[in-house]
Order: C-alpha cells, then structure tokens, then sequence
C-alpha cells in the first residue's frame, strides 16, 4: 500500500540559531537512508535575528514508482512534526494553522525575548508555560526541550539537541543512526553536535513532563535580633518582610532597619485591606527605596564576595586561567553631589550634561588596588546620612507615605496603588531623576486631589501603566 | 581634513567562506546525478547550456549564483574560457549582455527581482529594442511573500511592457534544468532576452536532477569572436526603433509563441476531462496539486482527474493553446498571483473574442495581491471546486475543507484558552555585536538632545534602525538614493539634509545620485556612511572598498578617495563601537551648517564575518597552547534596577532579560547572554547615556606566561585578604 503523503515538520527558528545546518543534516539523513525529501526555506531578511521558518518533507516510502511531489509552503493542518527553537514561535506556528492534532510538536522550553517585550520599561514578558500547556493541549504530542539545562548554556548545540529529538520522536521513517551519520558527514564540531544529538534523542524518549512552575525567588531571613518584630506581621508577609529587614541591615545598620519598621508600623495601624496587602507591597517597596543605590551602594555590591567567581563561571574560566575585570561606571553629577553633604555638593562641576560628555571609568575592580579602591568607597556607609542624596530620598520617601496614609483613611484601594506607584523611583542618573519628578507631580497637591478619590484612582492606576509601558512608543 | 594625503587601503581579510564543495559539483558530468539547491542546479544548468559570460549583482535570494562562481575561477571558468563578472549595480550586470547583440554569445545575468529590474531597466529596455544574437538569460529571485525584504511587485509588468518572455517554470528540479537551458534557445530564436522567474522559496528548494556533461562555449576568452561587428540598425534611434517595435509584435514573440507551442513548454494534464479546470502559473502549480491532495483531490504524486493547464512560460501566453483548453468547458479557475491579474485578463480577453462561453474565475475567489501559499490556495480552489466543479469533487472539496478550518480552529481556541494575547512578533534587526547598532544609538541620544530629526535611509542592514528599538529614520526609497532623497527635506524642515547608507548603497548608486548630487548642487548636508566592508545583508560579498576584487586580487578603491574627489572636504573616520566619538562627530556635522556635504563614516567590519573568520584563529591558538583571551559583558543582577533604558539604546539580541530572584525586585533585570561577543556597545551606551553602572568587561586570559601568572597569584592572595571570595 503506497503511502498517501509525505511526512511534513515544519521547523522554527530565530537567525542565528543554525536551523539551516539542522535541516541540511535533515535533507542528508533522508538521502542516507534511502527516502525522497525535499526541503525550503525563507531565510530573506529573516537571517538577522527574526524568526525564520523551514519546511522539510520526506516521503515515508523508498523507491516510490513515482516522484512524489513536494511542496513549498506548510499547509495547515497538513504538518507533522513543528519543531522550534523557541516556545512562542511553536506557539505562532499553531496560530498559523500549522499545529493541529496530527502534529507532534517539539520545542524548547526557554524564552527568548522579542524587541517588544525587552523595551517595556516593566515587564513585557510573555511567559512559556501558557504557551506550552496549550501546545501541549492542542498538538498530538509534545516533546519539551529544557535547553540550557540539557547544553549548560551553550546555545550552539541547540539545534544538534532539536535533530536528536526529532530522529528520537520516530515521526520520520529515518533511522538514529543515519542521524548520526548526517551529523559526521556535515564534519563541523562533529563530537559537540553528536554530544547535543545524543540529548535530545534521550528527550524524546523520556518525554518529561512539564516542570511545576517556580516563582525563582529566593527570600532571606531577618537579620538577628528582629524575629520578634517579624512575628507582629501575618504570616504571610513574613518571608517579604525579614527579606526586606536582611537587605537593610546589609545596606546600612540596624537603626535603619528600626526606621524601616517605624514606617512600616504607621501604614500597618491603617491597613483594613484583605491579608494586609498594603503593608505588603508597602514593605516591599519602602525596602527597594531605602537601599537606593548611591556610589557607596554600587562599590558595597561590586565589592560582594564571590563576586569573581561568579563571573568566572559565566566565562567557564578554568584555575589557570587570569580574569581581568573592568566596571563602567560613569559617576554623573547627581552621583558625585549625591555622596557629598548638600553644602558641599555645590562644588561639583556641572558638567555639559550631554550624551557622550563627562568622565568614564573602565575600573579594573579584579585588581588588588582596583578592588582596594572599591572597598575603601563601600566602607564609607557612615556618611552616608550625612550625603545631599540620602536627605532627597528620604524626603521623597516622606511624602509618598504621607500620601499612602492620606489615602488609606479614604480608599484602601488607592492606597494600595499609590504604593505601587514608587516604581517610579527606579534607575540612575536621568532615568531617576525623571523617574522621581513624575512621581512628585503625582502626589503634589495630594490631600485636594483626594476629594475625588475616583477620579484620583484613575490617574495613579493611569501613571502606573505608563511606568510599565515602552516610554518611545509614541513615536510611532 | 586635509586634503590629499594619501589614505592607506582598508583591507578586510574575508572569512573562511569556502564554496569549494559547490564548485567540485559544478563539475560534474553526464549521467551523475545532481543534488542541491535550486539556485545551484540552475548554475550548473548554465554551464551545461554553454554560456560565454555570466554576471549579476549579489541580492537574496540569487546570492549563492554569484558567491559560488566567484569561487570557481581556476576549476570552471579559466578552463573553459568563461568571463564572470560580480558587477557594480544590476544596471552594469543588465550592459553585460550587450555583448550578446551583434555576437552568436550566450550570456546570463542575475539578481533580485523586482528592485534589481528596475536599477537595470534602463539597458534591459534598450535590450529589447535592439534584440539579441546569442541567448541572453536573465535570471531573477522573485522576492515576493513572505521571508521578502523589499516592497511587494513582480517583474510579470516589466516582462510586458519591453515584451521579454518570462519563465515561470513549475517547481520540479529537471523540469527547472531543462527549463533554463531552453531559455536560451527561446532566446536565440526570437532575438529577446529572457526572463526566468524563481520565488524565494523556490530558490532554497533542495532536489535532484541527472546532470549533463558541461559545454564549452562556441566564442569565450579562449576562442574569440571573428571580428568587431557593425550593424546600425541594431542602434536604438529612429528609424530603427521603430523598426525594432514593429519587429517585436511581428516576428519576436510570434517566434516564441511558436516555440512554445512546438516544444510543448506549456504542459496540459487532462486528468478525467470535465466541464471545469485550472490554469495556473508554473510557480504556483505545487501549490495547487498540494491542495487539491488536502482536499482529496489528488494524491501524494499529483496524479489528479481535474484537468490542469500549467503555464511555465506566463508571458506571452499562446491563445490557441487557451482557448483550445477552454472550449468545452464551463469555467476555469486561473491561479495567478500578484496583482494587476495580467493572465486572467488576457484569457478573458481570448475567450471574449473567441466566442467561447467559458466561465472565468481567479480573483473572485482567490486573495486579490500577496503571495499564493498552499492555505491561500486551498481556500481559493475550494470555493472554486464547491461552487462550479461537478460531484463528487464539490462536495469532497467542501468537506474536506470545513474539516481542515475544524482542526485549525480547535487547536487556536485551545492555545487562547491559555494565552488570550497574540505571540510576539519577531522583526529583523541587527545581529549580536553588529557595529551598525552603535550609529543609531547615538542619534536616538542626540535627538533627546534637540528633538527629532529627519533621517533618509538606504537599501541594507542600516534599515533596521528605523525599526524598535532606534526609531531612527523617516524614509526609505532606493538603493544609494537616501541622501538624494532627503534633498527637499531637510530645508524644508530647518535641518541639514540627514541620511544615512551603508558602504554597498554608496558604491551601487550614492556616490553619484547621492554624494555627487549634493555636492554641485552645494547641499547642507549630512551623510553618514556605514563601512563594514562587505555586502553584507547578501551574504558578504566584496565590494570596491573591500580592498580586494570580486575575485580576490588587490584593489585600492576607498570611500575618503572618491568623496575627495568630488571635492567633499569635510570627512571625519569614526570607530563604530567608540559611541562618544561617533556623537561627537555626528554633533559638529550636524552643527557645520553652511558647509556643503559633510560625511561621517562609522568604521568596523561586519561582526558576522569578523567572527566567522576569528572564531577557528582562537579555537587554534587555544589548542596550540598559545595565549588566547576571551571576552565577554556582563550585568550585575544586585545592581541593575530592572528599568531596561539600556534596552531601549541597544536591541542587541544579545542583551536580554531575566525573572530576579530577589523579591524586592518588580520587573525582570538585564542580563548578558552567552552569545555576546564583547563589542562593547551595552557598556558604551550605559557611559554616553549615563544609565547605570550594572555594566562590566569581563576578559579572560588563557595560556598565559609564567611573569603573568605569578603576578595573578600575587593578585589573588590580595583580593583573597580583602574578602573578595567567598
């Protein structure tokens, strides 16, 4: 009985991801063993970095009494195998009718994010797990790739990882071995790209489960001595709230970490929302804004222990090997004044102030001195109540959580929004102080403007939006 | 600058780009069989059907022609006397065929299609009027539909209107051989060149086909022509141009209707016979025989019993052999991309005058313009098949259809249920490490400083920066025409003329529409030219500044050399990467109003090349136990606010994000992936634009020397004293 069509898959990729290697050892694998095939593609400008698609089919049949005739472009419905480098180009392949009940979809499980999710100044993210869970729903079968766990990161083999899945998955008459064999004839990095094959055939057959989802976050206890004031909080605000206490105390000493509490009580004593949540998402960012980062900050973190190594690992840098470190630091003028008490801060020059003026420093933080030099900064904590910066924040810090409090006796809703509102005292240099401005505009005039706690509402909910959105987008 | 100093050669070292394997098959003799990609397989169809000369400009997708004989100087076209010509634009490509007027020569250019047609209207129109002696082979990548990186028209118009032949064959790889090698007799016998129509996907379409032995041709640089040839009615003035259009309606296309018909280029597929049938363009034919299997009409082998007319040749069309196909008929459907539908006109035309009554169906029930996919199709041809074929085809038809919408709307409600919003789509833009990135940085900071600006852009990578994340770049109207382009703008706006090409569109066109233009016509003007060296968006193809000829000799062509030879005075080199000399540059050209052209050129070679040839030169040296460092950016997760402003000056794939794992933190951070390749960009943007000090340079030295490494181990124990490690 002759076969009714070919086996079609359909793979995604981004530029750059070597899927044209991927179906190049495909096309060769078929003629190995014998199978008419045929495969295209749409590289164009698609090659740099956008999303690129190839078709290859394959006639399950050797020696056919006829050529079979193959086409140019999927048809949905009409695909077996939808294989992807990236979860959301999996996903955009079923929106394009190319995932169906007959395809067997094979995919990587991480992100890599689009131009429009990165250039959100929030999070613009698309999570993978929905889309997967609906691939997953939606397809015959799904194959899940977890590539930076199966290849430690190194993106190269990823596409050697997705050709073992595909040859291990059986949806093409092909055999493994021939596989293999199309992997050595190509002769590029030919035992790395076995080693990837090889992963990817055993993920196939193992067909894993989709991972239970984590939040990732990692919370720290209270600093010794504070258990007992954690206790006054609910439970649940526990983990954020020693979190908050641990950073702190790191940032600064205890009595900052009193302060923090003392601020914290007063919005506390307000709170009627449902599980306390404005004490929540007040510690939460009352304990981001506290530990703003002024140059002593950056010099404490840039200075952390381990540091190095961590580095060193991300460069997989063996013992033998020497690490040379260079910081970017660019100390503005708000950075230099910043540090400075306010009456001496005037002597800062103001320099220019345009792009591409002022003083760069590549600091060389992996040698002795470099290092050295950082330390002396970090130690510097204790004058830092005495610097022009500390005075502004903690004014600005005042006046949010006035407006907090204002709002708390009118609507607990607002109130809650008007914590979250402190997103905008983000970032450094201009960022922040444009940041900081915003949010000074929203809270003037506070206690008139709560009159019309509606219409109050709608402007905070209003600025929050535009906190998270593409601060360029009007350009369009 | 001062003037006249002589300005040393840039020379780019091109990568290890080898076409060696390509070439050995090019080689091959009759009876083997052949197996590559279409663009490969037309190649060797050329040298077996006896060209003298081949030439082209290098665009997607007809690249790979072009690459691959450069590459074949000793093994191919030395020996068998064949003249290869990477040329300067698709104009100087199109003039190569002039040779094949007055001689008995056959010639083939290519590039794509339908800009590179009209760079080279202006001869390929001359072309036609005078006609040809030897075959002339004009091989256009039709880049239309999806994967295209141009604005969406097809050459079919240009075909008609200099009435040219244009092949559009079916896409069956022997089919595509014998096709090519035809054309040229197609040509020869009707005194017009001809055009051979491949689509994109077309072009990358792998297959097979039994190869023939080469031919060396009859007239080469190892036989030459007899004599110079003189003939003043192949001169295109009147009388004989008028002349020349009455010979093309009264002897050229009849010739080739005739050949057509005689040598059954057109192919008919009765298949059970029947009141109905479909016409269609041979590009499209695949796509039809795939939906009609999808809708159980055919099988795996496009055995099918509706009948089926296949025009490999679309322009001119034969009218005998349509109105034959439609008489008896009651309708046909003509499967005919792009718009204006020329074809079905022309049929409607045939039947009208021949008294057939034959319905006529194309775009009343297929998309209007855009690409014919197999889903486009399908659709098309279910309709058709619903409303006017006879049982049982419309009702298997129809229902095999609903079934397909059925599983495809399942699957779509499936995925909403989970993720209601629509998946991100994914432009193209600069690669990792890309030193055009930089350029457009530095504008989008110097319009925060004075506003937005009016910038014109060219043809090439360099477009991307009008796209997220720069924004940078209002227009965009041709090859090397973006500084001629802004001409009328830039006063009328009260700015400099501002326009940015890349160092392909200077050499193609801009230095004389563009850099020419503006200097006699004294413009304030700003050009800022992108020098990587090579044709890079075509696949790095050299180009007159890459120091190097298309074939490798040495050349001494520069940029600075022409400009001051035009007179420009103000030139100012700047390193791509350095973003604080590059704005600083961009500022006082900007500010030097009144000085006629000034030009700004970023300098650093193509990233994609750089690595590609400096990647084995490390892995090397690493092997060989010799010093090696590696470099690498990175970003401190404790330290980076999570505010993405970098990301905003950048777009470098990259430089990415990251979910915190500190809860304190809102939104996710940036973090450097392990494809970066140290360029530099993410911490220069952070500097110039004063964003944050989460960026660092992290190097690492392999292999080092004993002095170095007993300074490390000094180093370490003192770090080690101040706590740095854990």
């Amino acid at each position: 009985m002759t076969a009714e069509r070919p086996v079609a898959a359909l793979i995604g990729a981004l530029g750059g991801q070597g899927g044209g290697v991927l179906v190049d050892w495909l096309v060769t694998a078929a003629e190995k063993s014998g199978y008419p095939a045929q495969a295209t593609s749409t590289p164009g400008v698609a090659q740099r970095t956008g999303a690129t698609t190839y078709l290859f089919e394959l006639f399950p049949e050797k020696n056919p009494a006829q050529p079979p005739l193959f086409a140019l472009f999927p048809g949905s419905d009409d695909i077996d195998l939808m294989a992807a480098l990236e979860p959301t180009e999996a996903g955009r392949a079923l929106e394009r009718g190319f995932v169906t009940a007959r395809t067997t979809v094979i995919t990587a499980t991480e992100r890599t994010y689009s131009t429009a999710e990165k250039v959100a100044a929030g999070d613009g993210t698309v999570p993978a797990r929905p889309v997967l869970d609906g691939l997953s729903q939606a397809s015959g079968d799904l194959i899940a790739l977890p590539m930076k766990e199966l290849t430690g990161g190194v993106s190269p083999q990823w596409n050697a990882v997705l050709f073992g899945a595909i040859a291990g998955s059986g949806v093409f008459p092909f055999s493994v071995d021939d596989c293999r064999d199309a992997i050595r004839g190509k002769g590029v990095a030919v035992d790395q790209n076995l080693k990837g094959f090889e992963q990817g055939v055993e993920q196939a057959r193992l067909k894993a489960p989709l991972p239970e989802e984590e939040d990732g976050l990692a919370y720290n206890g209270p600093p010794p001595g504070f258990e007992a004031e954690l206790d006054q909080y609910p439970e649940r605000l526990r983990p954020i709230i020693g979190h908050a206490l641990a950073r702190l105390a790191d940032y600064q000493d205890d009595a900052y970490v009193r302060l923090f509490l003392d601020h914290l009580r007063t919005v506390k004593a307000l709170d009627t929302s449902d599980n306390m949540t404005l004490t929540g998402e007040v510690a939460k960012r009352l304990a981001a804004w506290m530990s703003f980062e002024d140059v002593i900050r950056v010099a404490q973190l840039k200075t952390r222990p381990g540091r190095l190594d961590r580095i060193r690992g991300e460069l997989e840098l063996p013992d033998d090997a020497i690490l040379n470190l260079r910081d970017y630091f660019k100390p503005g003028h708000a950075e230099m004044a910043g540090f400075l008490p306010s009456w001496l801060a005037w002597m800062v020059p103001k320099g220019s102030g345009r792009a591409g003026s002022g003083w760069s420093l590549h600091w060389p933080t992996s040698s002795a001195w470099g290092f050295a030099g950082l330390k002396l900064l970090a130690g510097r904590k204790g004058f830092r109540r005495a610097g022009s910066q500390y005075g502004e924040e903690h004014a600005a810090i005042g006046r949010w959580l006035d407006a907090i409090r204002a709002a708390a006796t009118v609507d607990m809703d607002l109130a809650v929004q008007t914590a979250k509102a402190a997103i905008w005292a983000r970032g450094y240099g201009m960022v922040r102080r444009e940041g900081m401005a915003t949010l000074d505009r929203l809270l003037d005039g506070w206690t008139e403007k709560l009159g019309d706690p509606a219409a109050l509402k709608a402007k905070v909910d209003q600025s929050i939006i535009l906190a998270h959105a593409n601060p360029d987008a009007d350009i369009h | 600058m001062d003037g006249g100093a002589a300005i040393p050669v840039k020379k780019v070292a091109v990568g290890d780009r080898s076409f060696a394997e390509e070439v050995r098959k090019l080689q091959m003799g009759a009876g083997e069989e052949f197996h590559g990609e279409t663009i490969l397989c037309v190649t060797k169809a050329l040298l077996q059907a006896g060209v003298s000369y081949i030439g082209g400009y290098p665009g997607a997708p007809m690249s790979h022609l072009i690459d691959v004989m450069a590459d074949a100087k000793n093994e191919i076209l030395d020996p068998m006397g064949i003249q290869f010509e990477q040329s300067a634009s698709e104009a100087a490509a199109a003039s190569l065929l002039s040779a094949s007027i007055h001689y008995p020569m056959r010639g083939a250019v290519t590039w794509k299609s339908v800009v590179g047609t009209n760079v080279a209207s202006d001869a390929i129109s001359n072309l036609a009027s005078t006609g040809v002696t030897g075959g002339s082979l004009i091989l256009i990548g039709e880049d239309y539909g999806e994967g295209s990186s141009i604005m969406q028209e097809r050459t079919h118009a240009f075909a008609m209107k200099s009435s040219l032949p244009l092949i559009d064959p079916r896409y069956d790889m022997e089919k595509i051989v014998d096709l090519t090698e035809r054309a040229f007799e197609m040509s020869e016998v009707s005194n017009l060149p001809v055009f051979f129509q491949l689509r994109i996907r077309a072009c990358h379409m792998t297959g097979s086909f039994v190869a023939k032995d080469n031919k060396v041709p009859r007239y080469s640089t190892r036989n030459p022509v007899p004599r110079a040839e003189y003939d003043m009615t192949k001169i295109v003035l009147p009388p004989a141009s008028y002349a020349h259009e009455k010979h093309k309606f009264e002897a050229r296309l009849p010739a080739i209707r005739e050949y057509v018909r005689e040598n059954d280029i057109n192919e008919i597929f009765p298949g059970a016979g029947g009141p109905f049938g479909i016409i269609t363009q041979g590009g499209a034919y695949s796509m039809v025989i795939r939906a009609l299997r999808q809708l159980g009409l055919a099988d795996a082998f496009g055995n099918t019993e509706v009948p089926i007319m296949v025009l490999n040749v679309v322009y001119p069309l034969v009218p005998e052999q349509i109105t034959e196909f439609m008489t008896a008929r009651e309708s046909v459907l003509v499967v005919e991309e792009g718009n204006p539908n020329f074809i079905e006109t022309q049929i409607a035309e045939y039947a009208h005058r021949a008294r057939i009554d034959c319905a006529i169906h194309g775009k009343d029930v297929l998309p209007m313009a855009g690409e014919y996919t197999v889903d486009t199709v399908r659709a098309g041809v279910a309709e058709y098949m619903s409303d006017f074929a006879p049982e049982p085809y419309a009702a298997t038809a129809g229902s095999r259809y609903q079934a397909t919408r059925g599983a495809v709307d399942t699957a779509n409600e499936i995925l909403r249920d989970h993720m209601p919003e629509p998946l991100p789509a994914r432009p193209p833009s600069f690669c990792t490490g890309c030193p055009e990135r930089p350029i457009f940085a530095a504008m989008k900071l110097l319009m925060r400083e004075r506003g937005p600006m009016h910038v014109s852009m060219d043809i090439g990578c360099n477009l991307f920066g009008s796209l997220p994340p720069f924004h940078v770049g209002n227009t965009v109207l041709g090859y090397g025409l973006s500084l001629a382009s802004g001409t009328m703008v830039g006063p009328a706006l009260d700015q400099p003329v501002i326009a940015v090409m890349g160092d392909g569109g200077f050499w193609h066109n801009g230095v004389s529409s563009g850099a020419i233009n503006a200097q006699w016509n004294n413009y304030d003007a700003v050009l800022v030219i992108l020098e990587n060296g090579y044709a890079a968006a075509t696949g790095h193809q050299r180009l007159p500044s890459s120091g190097e000829t298309p074939v490798g000799a040495a050349s001494e062509v520069t940029i600075e050399n022409a400009l001051k030879g035009l007179g420009v005075k103000w030139i100012k080199r700047v390193d791509s990467y350095d973003l604080p000399q590059t704005i600083n540059a961009l500022r006082d050209a900007l500010d030097a109003r009144g000085s006629q052209l000034r030009v700004v050129i970023s300098d650093n070679e193509c990233m994609l090349a750089r690595q590609r040839r400096e990647r084995p030169q490390k892995a090397q040296a690493m092997k060989e136990g010799r010093a090696v460092t590696q470099e690498r950016f990175g970003v401190d997760p404790e330290v980076c606010t999570g505010d993405h402003s970098c990301m905003r000056l950048n777009g470098c794939p990259s430089l990415s994000l990251k979910h915190s794992a500190d809860p304190l933190k809102e939104t996710p951070i940036a973090t450097v992936e392990d494809s970066c390749v140290a360029c530099g960009h993410c911490g220069e943007v952070a500097h110039a634009a004063q964003l944050c000090p989460s960026f660092y340079r992290a190097e690492g030295l392999f292999n080092a020397g004993p002095l170095r490494r007993m300074a490390h181990a000094v180093n370490k124990r003192l770090l080690s004293m101040m706590g740095a490690y854990e």
